[in-house]
């Protein structure tokens, strides 16, 4: 290292080619940066999703190019489009079966609050049933907005920390098994 | 040419086929629907000779319409859209359905497409179609209760959309 740069005392022990961080600062960093989205696109806004994740607006760029369609796999869950009270038990199911640490973004207004639709149908905002850290207002979101928010989603990415659940045990979400019978074809 | 079948429909069954009018509307090239009342009791009768005799071999659409605070005899009114997908013709038949008992015969014997038009105006309005194959709900949840499209049923619903359990962040 140059004269003259700041070097922590560890370092000046050990010489170039080591760098010290917090295990907070270095793990969420890695995280941030590899935000793999599960696309819960249901409506509308499912269509500026996927413009987002093509060429033109590149959500690549922020290490979202992973898009798995597996719940499993991915840590940032996007609410794009109305959801109905039939596929409200689905989505939390997702949710369920996607693992720590994960993050849920509310795309568009339906999602966030039923938008326009005040029916019988459609749940009047996710974040009812769902814990939702990013909400985006618009109907649709341009893709921009969507950047902005998943940009918002690292900023709270930054501010976790890995002694997060050092004091408390989660319960463990009980996964009953689904036995709801199909209805036969007629 | 609506109102030719409409007119030989007319012929076949006198008395329980009435009321024929038409309106012009704007399609691509104008044309003229013909709208025809038909009595609950015939109406298989009426689709058969539809299908059969007039070449109306499509059932385009069967909706229904819902008079709750409108005066007339009967609440509602059944609406069966057919089609001849050869020459383009069109014949609407609208069949009036009382409230109690809200039960009109099965179109499924005559056009098989009318199984899943039938179940959905039986999820909306609560319309029962004789010997349906499997009158059921198709577009509620099954646990849903009520009939959505029927005028006293408030557009907000009953509280379906509010019942979900609650995942907190903590326990996900």
């Amino acid at each position: 290292m140059e004269e003259g740069s700041l070097r922590v005392g560890i370092e000046t022990a050990l010489g170039d080619g080591y760098l010290t961080t917090r295990v907070d600062e270095f793990v969420n960093w890695g995280r941030k940066n590899s935000l793999w989205p599960m696309p819960f696109g249901t409506a509308c806004c499912g269509i500026e999703l996927m413009a987002l994740l093509g060429p033109k607006y590149d959500v690549a760029r922020f290490g979202a190019e992973a898009i798995r369609f597996s719940p499993r796999q991915s840590d940032l869950m996007v609410v794009a489009g109305r959801i109905s009270i039939k596929m409200m038990p689905v989505l939390q199911r997702i949710w369920q079966q996607m693992p720590e640490p994960k993050w849920c973004v509310s795309m568009g207004a339906c999602a966030s609050s039923g938008g326009v639709f005040d029916t019988y149908t459609l749940v009047q905002g996710v974040d009812q049933f769902i814990p939702v850290d990013v909400y985006i207002p618009g109907c649709p979101p341009r893709p921009e907005a969507l950047i902005d928010a998943i940009m918002e989603v690292q900023r709270v990415v930054e501010e976790d920390s890995v002694l997060r659940y050092k004091d408390t045990v989660p319960e463990a979400p009980v996964a009953e098994p689904d036995t709801t019978e199909l209805p036969q074809v007629t | 040419m609506s109102q030719a079948l409409a007119e030989k429909l007319q012929a076949e069954f006198e008395g329980s086929v009435t009321d024929v009018s038409s309106r012009e509307v704007a399609r691509s090239t104008p044309s003229t629907q013909v709208t025809v009342r038909v009595e609950r009791e015939r109406i298989v009768d009426v689709l058969t000779f539809a299908r059969d005799e007039l070449g109306l071999k499509f059932l385009s659409d069967i909706s229904a319409i819902d008079y709750l605070q409108m005066s007339g005899a009967e609440r509602f009114t059944v609406i069966y859209v057919l089609r001849n997908i050869a020459d383009g013709g069109e014949l609407i038949l609208k069949a009036a359905v009382p409230e109690e008992p809200a039960e009109i015969d099965s179109a499924c014997s005559v056009y098989k497409g009318a199984n899943w038009l039938e179940r959905e105006v039986y999820d909306m309005f609560g319309i029962t179609f004789l010997s349906h194959p499997n009158m059921t709900r198709i577009l509620t949840p099954d646990e849903f209760d009520g009939h959505p499209l029927r005028k006293d049923y408030p557009v907000q619903g009953r509280g379906f959309r509010d019942r979900f359990p609650v995942i907190s962040r903590d326990a996900s």
